[in-house]
């Protein structure tokens, strides 16, 4: 299987690399393993996570388009979505079988039409719309919905981190 | 588990053990020069030795050297401990030839396949204890010696052959593996297959003398081994063959799925036929042994079937997706122009959906296994409507080939159903109303399924009248079995997708709600419904697919430096470089940014305030919108205020998500 996996890998990061969109950057760690990815995320002008850059790691399965990959931020990130231990949750990350909020609709799970592209750049826009309908971190999300002040402030020591302020 | 019970036993270093069996060895041998010498000049007469050193003793000064090396052999060989030292140092000689194989061949380990070789060598050890002494029941020393002898050669290949394994499959994660590290792979392999075939003939030779039952057992070890070791060197042949390919091989997927299917399913029948022998074969019926045989017997059993099962969905998928998607024609894969959408490779060959889209038959196939729907829009594709309903050939759905087989054997199973809400209740109790999948298998008998999805979406249709009371109800619910979300449907309501008829439909609510769940859902009304909702629900995929597809030729036709563009080299370390060095650079200007913002302190305060001030009077003259209609109906105030509000909030959520969007468009 690994084979077909990995020429679109390849295709999908030759995309990557020639037409990168704004403020995304993804690519295998090491070439030795194409399986896993490193991604470079902006914060979205306008929201509390503007400016920052964070890293992510992305982990392909063998039957790679098939079947979602998983993400996980590997730097600090307080956000509603995503799990304290840094696994993002987005519905378009999930196989269209697994449903772990119980919720979702099978249109919005992952197919292998989708891509890494299609992945990050839903990611930026969880950053910039947090959906604390289906939280990964409930603090994250009652802070967002309660104290959005608070929120905002922890987002923006996040924002130092990252930059290595 | 034993291995969890062995893996604490402190082993020595490599290093340790092969100075403490050289240590041994000289020390033997050295007991066996002095025994040798001693013997020589003091003549003293051992009842062994007199018969063969008498005559050869007068003429030791024509061969000395030669006969005093039989000697020490003869020494070495009848003296206890010598011996145990020469097996001893034998084992130690395997290892280190081990250690040169590994240094050869695969370099470092990586952390997984030392794990995976630990796992193997004691589970290894375990099951043949067990057979030495549960069912051989060996009894003399020498025996022991003999059968420890073939296990360990025959553990040696197959620890061999599991790192082969492992690192194969690590080799075909990456692009740009160099030459040389296949070709010695695959030598290796090739070596472990040679000396399968010696090894079979040294079985051939034993079963000779020791009979028909020790053939067996030791032939169907040297099988399982061999065909281990064949299996991952056609898969690797394939997999060599797919990399060097240009272009996309059609068939490999079918090649790899029945070399699978074959190596697994003769490697779980040699080792269920040997496992059945040992436990009729076994001196001992009733003990530990034949209880750890029986075990692995039902798991060898389960996987068996467990692989039957599989094929057998496999087969379905392939006969329902020949039958029912033909192969485009070359005009429309021309019209098309497009990669397949799975595997982003040109397209020669291809079969079509009835949405329309066109993939590759293998990549089709592959997602079929594990999902019905089309991959770009969601159609579902579980069943031909009406026309067609004679032959009824649900595909799978969500890789669950037991709900499958059940349905297909089921020959209750009613036929044309278009608005089947699948729902997790079935599997656990608890499990949210909102996850309801529609597919047209017809798994529950339809007055079940009825009564749920009439419950289900009156619920979720109160709550959508809850906000929108102006709403009727019947449209309500068609958007809401396409959406099966609360939210989705309220979007759609303000995205004026969905939009209220002549109010005189209003009064007729209460008296619908009533029908509906009384009705059998005609299939007409159903079918229009059904279609119109899912043209509405489909076409946002749509065109978001489209403009990414248009966004891909496009960027795909300019090669030349665009503004953001780099390179993309065809070296692997170039690459890497590159990346890293495109990574360094995004982080130096995020934090030039981030430094002259903060320089310029306040105006991103400003800009925050500035944002805030312009949702929060849109968040009022919102609510005063949706407080119109509510006001004007009173039937819905007996339902409690807060979850109203909580209603509301959901719909200004996607009110302003929506402005976002807008904005950002």
């Amino acid at each position: 299987m690994a084979g077909s996996a990995l020429k679109r890998l390849m295709a999908e990061y030759k995309q990557l690399t020639m037409n990168p969109p704004e403020g995304i950057i993804a690519g295998p760690v090491n070439e030795e393993n194409f399986f896993e990815w490193e991604a470079l995320i902006m914060g979205p002008e306008g929201t509390c996570f503007e400016g920052g850059v964070f890293p992510a790691r992305l982990t392909f399965p063998p039957d790679y388009p098939l079947s979602p990959p998983k993400m996980k931020f590997t730097c600090e990130l307080f956000h509603p979505n995503i799990y304290p231990d840094g696994r993002v949750c987005i519905s378009i990350l999930h196989a269209p079988g697994d449903d772990p909020m119980g919720y979702e609709t099978s249109a919005e799970r992952w197919s292998p039409v989708q891509s890494v592209e299609k992945i990050l750049l839903s990611v930026v826009s969880m950053l910039a719309e947090p959906n604390d309908e289906s939280a990964a971190n409930v603090d994250a999300a009652k802070t967002w919905r309660e104290d959005r002040k608070k929120f905002n402030e922890v987002a923006e020591r996040t924002v130092r981190k990252t930059l290595g302020l | 588990m034993p291995v969890v019970l062995l893996e604490r036993i402190p082993l020595p270093s490599l290093k340790t053990y092969t100075g403490f069996c050289v240590a041994l060895l000289a020390s033997a041998l050295f007991y066996a020069h002095r025994f040798v010498t001693s013997f020589e000049t003091d003549l003293v007469t051992n009842v062994q030795l007199f018969s063969t050193e008498s005559e050869p003793g007068i003429t030791n000064s024509s061969l000395p050297y030669d006969s005093y090396a039989w000697n020490m052999l003869f020494v070495m060989t009848t003296e206890a401990w010598c011996v145990w030292t020469l097996v001893n140092t034998a084992y130690c000689c395997l290892i280190l030839l081990g250690k040169l194989i590994q240094k050869l061949v695969f370099g470092d380990l990586r952390v997984s396949e030392q794990q995976h070789l630990k796992d193997k060598f004691w589970n290894f050890l375990f099951y043949k204890f067990i057979f030495i002494f549960g069912v051989m029941n060996v009894q003399t020393m020498e025996e022991v010696v003999m059968w420890v002898a073939w296990f360990t050669i025959l553990g040696f290949f197959h620890l061999l052959t599991q790192l082969s394994k492992d690192r194969f499959e690590y080799l075909s994660f990456s692009p740009s593996t160099p030459r040389f590290v296949h070709v010695k792979l695959l030598s290796l392999l090739m070596a472990i297959l040679l000396s399968c075939c010696g090894l079979m003939s040294l079985c051939v030779y034993i079963g000779l003398q020791a009979g028909i039952t020790i053939f067996a057992f030791m032939a169907a070890e040297c099988m399982l081994l061999a065909l281990r070791a064949f299996y991952v060197a056609v898969r690797y042949a394939i997999h060599l063959i797919d990399m060097n390919l240009e272009g996309i091989w059609e068939n490999r997927s079918i090649y790899v799925y029945f070399t699978e299917l074959t190596f697994e399913l003769a490697v779980l029948s040699v080792d269920f036929a040997h496992h059945l022998h040992m436990l009729l074969w076994g001196n001992i019926f009733l003990s530990m042994a034949s209880l750890v045989i029986c075990m692995q017997l039902r798991y060898l059993f389960y996987e068996f079937q467990r692989r039957i099962k599989r094929h057998k969905n496999y087969r379905r998928v392939v006969k329902n997706m020949e039958a029912r998607f033909p192969m485009a024609t070359q005009e429309e894969i021309k019209k098309n122009s497009d990669d397949c959408a799975i595997c982003w490779e040109k397209m020669e060959s291809a079969r079509k959906l009835p949405c329309g889209h066109l993939f590759h038959n293998s990549c089709l196939r592959s997602w079929l296994e594990q999902d019905t729907s089309c991959p770009t829009c969601r159609t579902t594709l579980s069943d031909r409507p009406a026309e067609d309903s004679a032959r009824n050939v649900p595909d799978g759905h969500g890789g669950d080939a037991d709900v499958n087989l059940q349905q297909q054997n089921n020959p209750n199973a009613q036929t044309t159903n278009h608005f089947f809400h699948f729902d997790g209740s079935r599997y656990v109790s608890w499990f949210p109303s909102f996850s309801v999948e529609v597919t047209h298998t017809q798994l529950l008998p339809r007055t079940r399924q009825s009564v749920q999805q009439t419950s289900q979406l009156d619920n979720m249709a109160r709550q959508v009248l809850q906000v929108f009371p102006h709403m009727p109800l019947n449209l309500v619910l068609d958007d809401l079995r396409e959406t099966r979300s609360v939210e989705f449907t309220i979007e759609n309501i303000l995205e004026g997708r969905l939009q209220a008829p002549l109010p005189g439909s209003l009064l007729s609510r209460n008296g619908l709600l009533v029908e509906e769940s009384d009705e059998e859902t005609p299939q007409v009304t159903s079918l229009i419904t059904g279609a119109a909702a899912m043209s509405a629900s489909s076409s946002p995929a749509e065109l978001h697919q489209n403009f990414a597809d248009d966004n891909q030729t496009e960027l795909r036709r300019d090669d030349g430096p665009a503004q953001f563009s780099s390179r993309f080299s065809k070296s692997a370390i170039e690459r890497e470089t590159m990346l890293q060095e495109r990574k360094n650079s995004m982080l130096e200007q995020a934090r030039r940014r981030y430094l002259t913002n903060q320089s310029a302190s306040g105006s991103s305060n400003i800009d925050t305030t500035a944002a805030g001030s312009e949702t929060v009077p849109s968040s009022e003259t919102w609510q005063q919108f949706t407080n119109d209609p509510d006001s004007s109906s009173n039937d819905t105030q007996t339902s409690s205020s807060e979850y109203l509000r909580y209603c509301r909030e959901l719909a200004f959520q996607a009110a302003q998500r929506r402005i976002h969007e807008q904005r950002n468009a």
